[in-house]
């Protein structure tokens, strides 16, 4: 099916990008990779007047790291993150993740900012980000401000992003020597959408785990990290008798809620299932 | 109606011109206006893959990208991929081992798989799987695509040259 | 598609029932709301912008009652189209009971999406239901100037036809 008709716009920079948006408000959506927009838009699932492309915003694009934060601009792709170096060495969940994303013709467009704004249950980065203890730098015509990625998904498709402002950018604390990572997920095929996933970050100190971010994603409306589980294990040693333990505190505290392809107990049970292959990998 | 765009690209090699509507898609704009048929139309969602087209070195989806975000960018179809003779071990490949039956998946398969061969020579029969989870196909069943594609991954790793179909 | 709940307000069963019935507050409360018309004591017509994840889609429906108990209950059949989008069909039975400090509202919806939002929209179609629910009741308690308590959550349940 086509698109209907709609006028396009490509902005220059951030500030026109902005004045762009307060200028059309309902009537416009931006654009980057387009990937979720376009398919949207085909089906006719929307129908805005105009398009205002943010491609060429350099203040949206890089990876860097900046003092003891690595800098992920909202345009980055899942392709560069795959490819990233800079990722490899200072996030690694990132690198493990990204394969995971739909398809490489997908990847090569699709951006770290359009998957974190759209906040899909079962999108991989937003669990990633709440993993990584990101930092969301937002920008609109009232300024720049900083959320928390704890604070930043709040209910089904929907952030803390107001109609007027653009994510920017991600910051996420660099990786210590003593962190380790899980990603976890499972689909039908091969970049189905998740059934499960979870993106898991723990930080030990003389073998004893320091702290635990257990983000399940694809389980709920928004990306949920089992905080009674994530206690538990603190301050402990990790066993196989401990993961049992975390597993079953897990799939007590996360209400689950139901899909198209897995029933609410289903989606109980395999978030254990996950949670204890990320433990036994992070073990040692 | 809202205002067409002029745009201008490099197309297999070759500079083109256009007035469009935005809302037109690069694989429409490609088979309709300039009459290439290689990339072919499926679901229009992403997910098939039978519009895989290059843009800027990259495989994407002809029906996900727009011909006016083509303005300024390099442009490589099939048609033109041929010409240059840099699909041809992948194109010998699949002929002999009957990768192709009806076709339709057949230029978006061979596009994908070259970004395979260019990015992860290294690939092993899973591997591939996975990379062209995203090409459809309903005749062949994948696995004589999956034998084409590891016969050149070895054939290059060797040093070695794909042996055509037929004779010179 | 169905969807139950229990959804206390902090007002008296009388206060919710006009509530309930009066397109003003309807107005104010069904989220997306456009426009909304009493076409009878029995039907009501609206004109609804669902914004969901990437989707916008502009629905126009009529709502019709039946059973009608004041102060108590009644049943309703809806039915809406999205135009290209797809569309809704669907009944519910709301039922209005005392409670202390207020009242509970009680609700059973079968509703079945059709279409392309049937079809592509079906893997979070029972999450958005849930969701535009919780935000009709909280911006509803609004309306009627007392406060939310949620009870107990939503229950939904997927049939795969």
């Amino acid at each position: 099916m086509k698109a209907a008709a709609f006028d396009y716009v490509k902005a220059k920079n951030l500030v026109e990008a902005i004045a762009l948006l307060s200028e059309h408000g309902e009537d416009a959506r931006l654009i980057a990779g387009g990937q979720t927009l376009l398919a949207t838009l085909n089906l006719r699932l929307s129908e805005p007047s105009i398009l205002i492309d943010i491609t060429a915003v350099s203040e949206l694009k890089g990876i860097s790291v900046q003092g003891n934060m690595l800098r992920i601009g909202a345009l980055v792709t899942h392709t560069e993150i795959e490819g990233s170096d800079l990722i490899a060495q200072h996030a690694p969940l990132l690198t493990e993740a990204a394969p995971h994303i739909a398809h490489r013709a997908i990847r090569n467009l699709g951006t770290w900012g359009g998957s974190l704004a759209y906040g899909d249950p079962a999108a991989e980065w937003p669990a990633c980000s709440l993993a990584l203890d990101a930092i969301m730098v937002i920008q609109g015509p009232g300024g720049i401000r900083k959320v928390s990625a704890n604070d930043f998904f709040i209910d089904l498709y929907t952030t803390t992003l107001q109609a007027d402002e653009i994510l920017v950018a991600s910051e996420i604390p660099l990786a210590s020597s003593n962190q380790s990572h899980s990603f976890q997920e499972l689909a039908r095929r091969h970049g189905d959408y998740a059934a499960v996933g979870l993106a898991a970050v723990i930080r030990k100190e003389k073998g004893k785990v320091q702290t635990c971010r257990l983000a399940f994603f694809s389980v709920a409306a928004i990306p949920t990290m089992a905080t009674k589980a994530q206690a538990f294990l603190e301050g402990k040693s990790i066993d196989a008798a401990l993961i049992q333990q975390a597993v079953k505190l897990a799939r007590e505290e996360i209400e689950t809620l139901a899909d198209i392809t897995n029933s609410q107990e289903t989606k109980t049970h395999l978030l254990g299932v996950l949670l204890e292959r990320a433990l036994t990998k992070m073990m040692p | 109606m809202k205002h067409k765009k002029q745009i201008t690209m490099m197309l297999n090699g070759k500079q083109i011109s256009a007035d469009i509507e935005p809302r037109r898609h690069l694989v429409d704009f490609l088979r309709e206006d300039l009459g290439l048929k290689g990339p072919h139309l499926g679901c229009e969602q992403g997910a098939c893959g039978a519009c895989t087209v290059r843009v800027n070195g990259q495989i994407v989806r002809g029906c996900l990208y727009l011909a006016v975000q083509a303005d300024g960018a390099t442009i490589e179809t099939v048609e033109g991929l041929t010409e240059q003779g840099v699909l041809s071990d992948l194109q010998e490949a699949f002929l002999r081992h009957n990768a192709l039956q009806c076709g339709f998946c057949t230029s978006g398969m061979l596009l994908a798989a070259a970004e395979l061969i260019e990015h992860q020579p290294k690939s092993n029969r899973e591997q591939i799987r996975q990379w062209i989870s995203g090409n459809y196909c309903r005749c062949t069943g994948y696995h004589s695509i999956v034998n084409a594609i590891m016969e050149v991954l070895e054939a290059r790793a060797d040093g070695r040259k794909v042996k055509p179909v037929t004779a010179a | 598609m169905e969807l139950n709940g229990e959804q206390f307000i902090a007002a008296p069963v009388s206060k919710v029932w006009l509530g309930l019935n009066d397109v003003t507050v309807l107005h104010a409360s069904i989220p997306g709301c456009e426009e909304i018309e009493r076409i009878s004591e029995e039907e009501v017509r609206a004109k609804v912008m669902f914004k969901i994840g990437p989707v916008r889609a502009r629905f126009s429906g009529r709502l019709v009652l039946s059973d009608i108990v004041p102060n108590a209950s009644c049943s309703m059949a809806f039915e809406g189209s999205g135009g290209a989008a797809g569309f809704a069909k669907g009944k519910a039975k709301v039922e209005l009971i005392g409670a202390e400090g207020g009242s509970l509202v009680r609700y059973s919806t079968e509703a079945s999406i059709g279409g392309k939002l049937g079809q592509i929209g079906g893997r979070l179609i029972s999450a958005s239901a849930k969701k535009i629910a919780d935000d009709f009741f909280l911006a509803f308690a609004k309306e009627l100037g007392g406060d939310l308590n949620i009870v107990s959550d939503a229950k939904l349940e997927d049939k795969l036809e």
